[in-house]
This record gives structure tokens, C-alpha cells and sequence, in this order.
């Protein structure tokens, strides 16, 4: 069974007696406010906007229990209830209303500024919420002692002039607020760098759109009196619609689970590259998956390739089988705020993950063997190397020093004929020595190779091959040794075979550079038909090339010579 | 005659300068790498530098740098590269465009006392010395219309020691024939394999060797 991340449930108890205490709360304020002969129609809107945000809230609670944005509404649909206290003709409710005046329009930008996550993402935020919440409560306070916004029974000082200003200061700095805060939503959806989600995108518009109302009706307020009734009523208004743009952003969500039926369908066709509609499905274009290689310890991509996953896990979905972790979907971090989406789609990803799953490790197997071979060539090599040097360094020095000293014995030694043979004797055995070991040493690795390259020890090949060769050698650097190592081997081995078995009259030996690939090519006029499995060395010889993540292609019609290509990428 | 001798092995070097020392050359310079013969060099001027093709740090291809430095500054000044093989594609690199004065020999020839001697005091004269080795494997080529079959076996003991550098001399001594007799093989040998006539015994081999290499 797939797995995915455990979801908080909010609590169901508190959300119902939450909902009945809105119901009873609205209808009650409806009831009040007309009872005292408040405007009906701010009334309806007001209330409108307390239900908006506090069902709004609800919804959202219910299904993103952990994302705080939930709550946050429910409070800011609360408090705009005491709104309702306002028009109160009992003076300890019109103070309380008249004190709490202003601080449902800061919650109603608290919630926009932390869309979505619930959280104020920057210290900027931050600090313009510190701002707002001071000014709508501390300010409004200040006001109020100082016999502002009469009246109500918190008056202690009577300075109404001084009141009424720092009243101005209050709603400007608070009008400030909303109008820095649609700058950083506009500098938010500029500054994606994925491109934003289409719920996400719908709300910052409308919430950009709720946060100017809110500044013009703050600075109206303020600045001009005029046509401020009308102003206030399509305020509230679109503020209480704003939290319809949050409610379709997670209607979308569910319409997104129609897109997982479809993956569903488009999974069962077991397609080669899973990753594609996963991506589509989660409407993440930068989505990777991941597979789990228990055997390396790692995890991999599909085609076997060692990867890491993101430090940060909040953008990682793991899949499991059987209790077993066996892949993981690494995707936007912003997803999480999706997780039935996610659950979904990662359900539908476990159905089909077999394939690819057997399919990366099969990769990652074939990889390592490659690395394998590779490197036991490699050590090959470089212990043939080093017994060369060995050879070179000790037993041939030693036996040319002893034949200069027999060859300057013979010089000084005359007289005795018999003495004379012997020393010719012995010098020509070791001259025979000599010659044997060089056979041996240059057999066990080709020093003038390693010293010279390969257009250098070609050459010398070519010399000695047994028929007429035309050599071209078109390298402007020295390669990798393995590969300058490789290519050696293949023209060494081709004229052997060429010796051997193709009763060849000439032969070309060409060696170029296309592009990153250094091209060897062995062609002769013989009769063709070689083995290409056994006793040709063939076979070792593609194992080199192979290593070296080329390949070796051999033509041999009867009758009509033998070619044999090496490719093998050269940096 | 002034030899500078830059050779790693101890046992080798040692070995070399004493049997240069008994046959009268002066050794100015016993150089254990490239380094040492490139100092040797600045304080005093050899007639012939004898070089081991591997020398230190790397054993690679130290010695045959400095062999091709000192040809290129000192072209008066031999140059006998001695290696544990030779090989073809390095004899054409030493030789580049000329082969005045330059040797390039197996070390086993050294215990050919008299013949190597030869060698280093043709070199140390402006003459050649190719190790008969790659003469030999060149010449033993089979090929379709071989333009050396046209020679006879004479005429084909005679283009081997010319190839590896020899005088017409040193020819004549070596076949027991005169001298005129020689130079009547060598313009055969040229008309048959269509080489030009070219006037000195350096300057034929390496055309020979160019002839044979193709």
C-alpha cells in the first residue's frame, strides 16, 4: 500500500460548535444592528464578510489542519462581528466596538500577506504587520484616552484636536500597510521563480485587489469625506469576496484529482518516462522521481545515475511498498499545501513504479559493471606498466651493463682462441637475452606509448607490421592515457590478426578525432571472414574500447577484406 | 675527441666513460639526467653527446628533449640517443629534416666494442648511425610490386649499411669490395628505386629511410 505523508486532522468538535457560534453570532448582530437602526445593508455586508472569512476558514482548517491560514481566517471572520457592537446603544458594547474598530481590516491583511502558508514569509512582512496591529489597537487606544472618536466612556484626557490627529496618523499608517503589502504580492508574482499555480495566482489578484480597498478606504476616510458611505459599502464588499478566490483555489485542488483519474489511465500503458505525467499530473514541470537502489544504498534516477536528494525534505514525497521506502517524488515545496494531490498522484505512482524501478537499478547495475571492468583493465594496465619499468630499470640495464664489460673483455683478450670463442659465446647469448626481454617488456606495455603518444608508437607498429601500412594519424594533443592505451591495442591487435589469418597484401590504419570521439580504423585487402569471437583477441579488445565507454564494430565479408572501427569518447 | 655521456644507470654510465677513456676520447661530462646535461653543456662543448632516451624525473621522454635541444642549438655537436628499443616513429622525429650528426641505437650495440666506436666517432663527425633494427624491420616487409626486388642481393647488403648510416669506406671495408665498386652499387640502388642522387652519406639516409618508410 502506498504511503503518504500523515495528515493532521483538525478537530471536528471544535470546528462544528465553531460554525454554530458563527450562525448564532450573525444572526444575532442582523437582528441587533437593525433592532438600534444601523444601516441594514452594511450590516448584511459586514456579516457577509464575517461569514466569507470565517467558512472560508473553516474549509480551509478542515483540509490544510496544518497550515495556519485556517484559524487566521476564523479570527479575522470573528472579529469582524464586533463591527456589530459598534452601532450598540449600550455604552460599554459601542466602546468595545469603537476600541476594536479597525482590527479586522489588519487581520483581513494578515491573511493575505500569509497566503498561503499562513506564515509572513520575510521581516518586511513582519514588521508591517507589528505596524498595523500597534496602530489598530495601541493607536486606537491612545485615541480614545485622549477623547477621540467620542462617543464612549474611555475618555480621560479632553484633547479632541490632538485625538483626531494622531486618529489621521493611525488610519494612514494602517492604509500604508495595505498598499506596501500589494507591492510585495506584485513583487511576489513577479519574483517566481516557478511559475505561480493557478489558485495561487487567482488569490494574490484578489487579494491585492481587497488590500487597495482597503487603503482607499482608510485614506479616503482621512483625506476626503466625500462619498465615503459608498466607498466603505464596496469595500466591504470585495473584501468579503475575497476569500471566494482562496475557496476556488481549493476547488481546484479537487478538480486536480480529476487529472490523477487521468494519470491513472496514462499509467497503465507503462510508459518509459514516468516522470512526465507525474509532472503534468501535479502541474510541476520541475518534478524529478526518484528511485530507491537498496543494492548501492542510493537513490537514482531513471537511468540509474546516482542522485541526492534535496537537503530541504519538504519538497520530497516518499512512496512505499510493503512498508518499504522505494521511491520519492521530489517536487515544489509549495505542493505540500496539497496533500491529497500529492497522495494521489504519488498512489497512482506506486502502481506503476515496478518497471521503472527495475529499470534504474538494471542501469545502475550495467553502469557498475562498465566502472568495474574499467577499472580492473585499468589496474591491469598499470601493473604491466609497472613491470615494464621493473624490467626496464633493472634486468635489461644490468644485462647491457654485462655485455659492455664482456665486449670490453674481448677487445683486451688476446691470445688464447678458446678463450676468445667462449666470451663471443656468452656475449651473443646475452645479446639473445636482451632481445627476448625487449620482446617481453615491450609485450607487457608499450613505453614509447606512454612517452611519445600514440602517432609516435603507431608509427613503430606500422614498421613492424607484417604487410605495407598506411598510416595516418590526425591528433593535435595527447589523450587520456587508457584511451591513448586502448586505441594501441586495437591497431597492435588488428595487424596481429592481420598477420595472422587475412593474407593481406596492404592495409590502412587510420586514426582521427570527430567531434569528442577519437575514431581508429583498421582496414586490410584480405579474404575477410575472421572470427570475431574466438582466438582473435577480438573480444578483449572490444572489452578495452567498451571501458572506455566506446565501441568496437568489426566488418569481415568473405573475400573482401576485414575492417574494424573503434569509437571512443576523448574528453 | 670531447664526449658528454647523461645516463642514469651508474653501472652503465661508468661502463661507457671507461670504454670511451681507453679508446682516447676525452669525457668532459658524466650526466646522471637531462638537467645535468643541459649545465654540462653551457660550461664546455663536446664533439659528440651520448644521451640514454629515458632519463629522469619521469622516464619518458627527457632524454630525446634534450637530444633534439642541444641538435636544434648546437647542430655542430652529434647527438647519440642509445634506448632499450628503438622505434621508428622517434628515429624520424630525431631525424626531422636532417641526419647530420646523429646516432640513435639499441644500448646492446655498445658491447660490439669496435663498431660502436665507429658509430660515435661518425656521429661526433657529422655522419649517421641507425640501429640496424629498424632498417632490417623496414626492409622485411612484404610488399606487391616491390620496387626492392628489382635489387640484387648485393645491391641490398649495400642499401642496409648505407640506411644505417655507414661511409662508402665503411661499406667497402665491411663487403671487402672497392670503393668504386660501392659507389657503382649505391647510383644502381638510387636509379632502381628512383631516389635522386644526393651527394652526401647523411643526407641518403635519410632518404632512404623516408623510401622505405612508405
Amino acid at each position: 500500500m502506498p504511503v503518504t505523508p500523515q495528515r493532521a486532522r483538525a478537530p471536528g468538535p471544535l470546528l462544528a460548535v465553531l460554525a454554530v457560534a458563527l450562525m448564532a453570532g450573525l444572526a444575532g448582530s442582523i437582528v441587533l444592528a437593525v433592532a438600534v437602526g444601523a444601516n441594514p445593508l452594511n450590516a448584511t455586508l459586514l456579516c457577509g464578510i464575517s461569514l466569507s472569512y470565517t467558512v472560508s476558514g473553516l474549509i480551509a482548517w478542515r483540509r490544510r489542519p496544518a497550515n495556519r491560514l485556517g484559524p487566521l481566517m476564523i479570527v479575522t471572520g470573528f472579529s469582524s462581528l464586533t463591527s456589530m457592537l459598534y452601532p450598540s446603544g449600550n455604552a460599554v458594547a459601542h466602546t468595545i466596538g469603537q476600541a476594536l474598530d479597525l482590527l479586522p481590516l489588519v487581520f483581513i491583511v494578515h491573511v493575505f500577506l500569509a497566503f498561503p502558508t499562513g506564515r509572513l514569509a520575510g521581516r518586511l512582512e513582519r514588521a508591517l504587520m507589528g505596524i498595523a496591529y500597534v496602530a489598530a489597537t495601541g493607536v486606537q487606544l491612545a485615541v480614545m484616552v485622549l477623547g477621540g472618536l467620542e462617543p464612549h466612556v474611555l475618555r480621560l484626557v479632553e484633547a479632541p484636536v490632538l485625538a483626531q490627529g494622531i486618529y489621521q496618523v493611525e488610519l494612514v499608517l494602517i492604509g500604508g500597510v495595505a498598499l506596501t503589502g500589494v507591492a510585495l504580492l506584485a513583487g511576489r508574482r513577479r519574483a517566481g521563480e516557478r511559475p505561480p499555480r493557478r489558485p495561487l495566482a487567482l488569490m494574490i489578484g484578489a487579494s491585492a485587489l481587497a488590500l487597495v480597498m482597503i487603503a482607499l478606504l482608510l485614506l479616503v476616510g482621512v483625506f476626503a469625506e466625500l462619498f465615503f458611505p459608498t466607498i466603505q459599502q464596496i469595500s466591504l464588499a470585495v473584501l468579503g469576496l475575497a476569500p471566494v478566490a482562496f475557496l476556488a483555489g481549493l476547488l481546484q485542488a479537487r478538480l486536480a484529482r480529476v487529472s490523477v483519474g487521468d494519470l491513472v489511465v496514462e499509467l497503465r500503458a507503462e510508459p518509459a518516462d514516468l516522470r512526465g505525467p507525474l509532472a503534468r499530473a501535479l502541474r510541476d514541470p520541475s518534478l524529478s522521481l526518484v528511485y530507491w537502489l537498496p543494492k548501492f544504498g542510493s537513490w537514482a534516477d531513471q537511468d540509474g545515475k546516482p542522485v541526492e536528494l534535496p537537503a530541504d525534505r519538504t519538497g520530497v514525497t516518499p512512496i512505499e511498498q510493503d512498508g518499504k521506502q522505494v521511491a520519492a517524488l521530489v517536487h515544489d515545496p509549495a505542493l505540500t499545501h496539497e496533500p491529497e494531490l500529492l497522495e494521489a498522484v504519488s498512489a497512482a505512482a506506486a502502481l506503476a513504479l515496478h518497471t521503472g524501478r527495475l529499470q534504474a537499478e538494471l542501469r545502475a547495475n550495467v553502469e557498475e559493471l562498465r566502472g568495474s571492468r574499467a577499472r580492473v583493465i585499468e589496474a591491469g594496465q598499470k601493473e604491466r606498466q609497472r613491470l615494464e619499468r621493473d624490467l626496464h630499470d633493472g634486468a635489461q640495464q644490468r644485462l647491457v651493463a654485462l655485455s659492455l664489460n664482456l665486449g670490453m673483455l674481448q677487445t683486451r683478450l688476446d691470445g688464447d682462441a678458446d678463450a676468445r670463442a667462449l666470451l663471443a659465446q656468452a656475449r651473443d647469448e646475452v645479446t639473445i637475452s636482451l632481445a627476448e626481454l625487449r620482446d617481453i617488456a615491450r609485450g607487457l606495455h608499450p613505453a614509447v606509448l606512454t612517452a611519445h603518444g600514440l602517432a609516435v608508437a603507431l608509427e613503430s607498429l606500422a614498421a613492424r607490421a607484417p604487410v605495407p601500412i598506411r598510416l595516418t594519424v590526425e591528433l593535435d594533443d595527447r589523450l587520456a592515457e587508457a584511451v591513448e592505451v586502448a586505441a594501441y591495442y586495437v591497431v597492435c591487435e588488428s595487424l596481429a590478426n592481420i598477420g595472422k589469418h587475412a593474407r593481406a597484401s596492404s592495409a590502412t590504419v587510420d586514426v582521427t578525432r570527430v567531434g569528442d570521439q577519437l575514431v581508429v580504423e583498421v582496414v586490410d585487402d584480405g579474404v575477410g571472414g575472421a572470427d570475431t569471437e574466438s582466438g582473435s583477441g577480438l573480444r578483449g579488445l572490444a572489452d578495452r574500447v567498451e571501458a572506455q565507454g566506446g565501441r568496437l564494430r568489426v566488418w569481415t565479408p568473405h573475400g573482401d577484406g576485414t575492417r574494424v572501427r573503434a569509437e571512443m569518447p576523448c574528453g | 675527441m670531447r664526449v658528454a655521456i647523461a645516463e642514469d644507470s651508474v653501472l652503465l654510465r661508468e661502463g661507457l666513460a671507461r670504454l670511451l677513456a681507453d679508446a682516447d676520447f676525452d669525457v668532459v661530462a658524466r650526466c646522471h639526467d637531462a638537467d645535468e646535461l643541459r649545465h654540462a653543456m653551457r660550461v664546455q662543448l663536446p664533439d659528440v653527446v651520448i644521451v640514454d632516451i629515458r632519463l629522469p624525473p619521469t622516464h619518458t621522454d627527457e632524454g630525446i628533449q634534450a637530444a633534439m635541444e642541444i641538435r636544434a642549438a648546437h647542430p655542430g655537436i652529434g647527438v647519440l640517443v642509445l634506448s632499450q628499443y628503438v622505434e621508428l616513429g622517434l628515429a624520424m622525429k630525431l631525424l626531422a629534416d636532417s641526419a647530420e650528426g646523429v646516432g640513435y641505437l639499441l644500448k646492446d650495440r655498445i658491447s660490439d666494442v669496435p663498431d660502436f666506436l665507429n658509430a660515435v666517432r661518425r656521429v661526433a663527425a657529422g655522419g649517421s648511425a641507425i640501429d640496424p633494427t629498424i632498417v632490417s624491420t623496414l626492409l622485411s616487409r612484404r610488399r606487391s610490386d616491390d620496387p626492392l626486388a628489382q635489387l640484387t642481393p648485393r645491391e641490398r647488403d649495400v642499401l642496409e649499411l648505407m640506411a644505417v648510416g655507414t661511409s662508402n669506406q665503411g661499406i667497402a671495408d665491411r663487403l671487402v669490395i672497392t670503393l668504386r665498386a660501392v659507389e657503382k652499387y649505391v647510383s644502381s640502388i638510387f636509379g632502381k628505386l628512383g631516389l635522386p642522387a644526393t651527394g652526401s652519406e647523411s643526407r641518403r639516409v635519410l632518404a632512404v629511410l623516408l623510401f622505405l618508410r612508405t
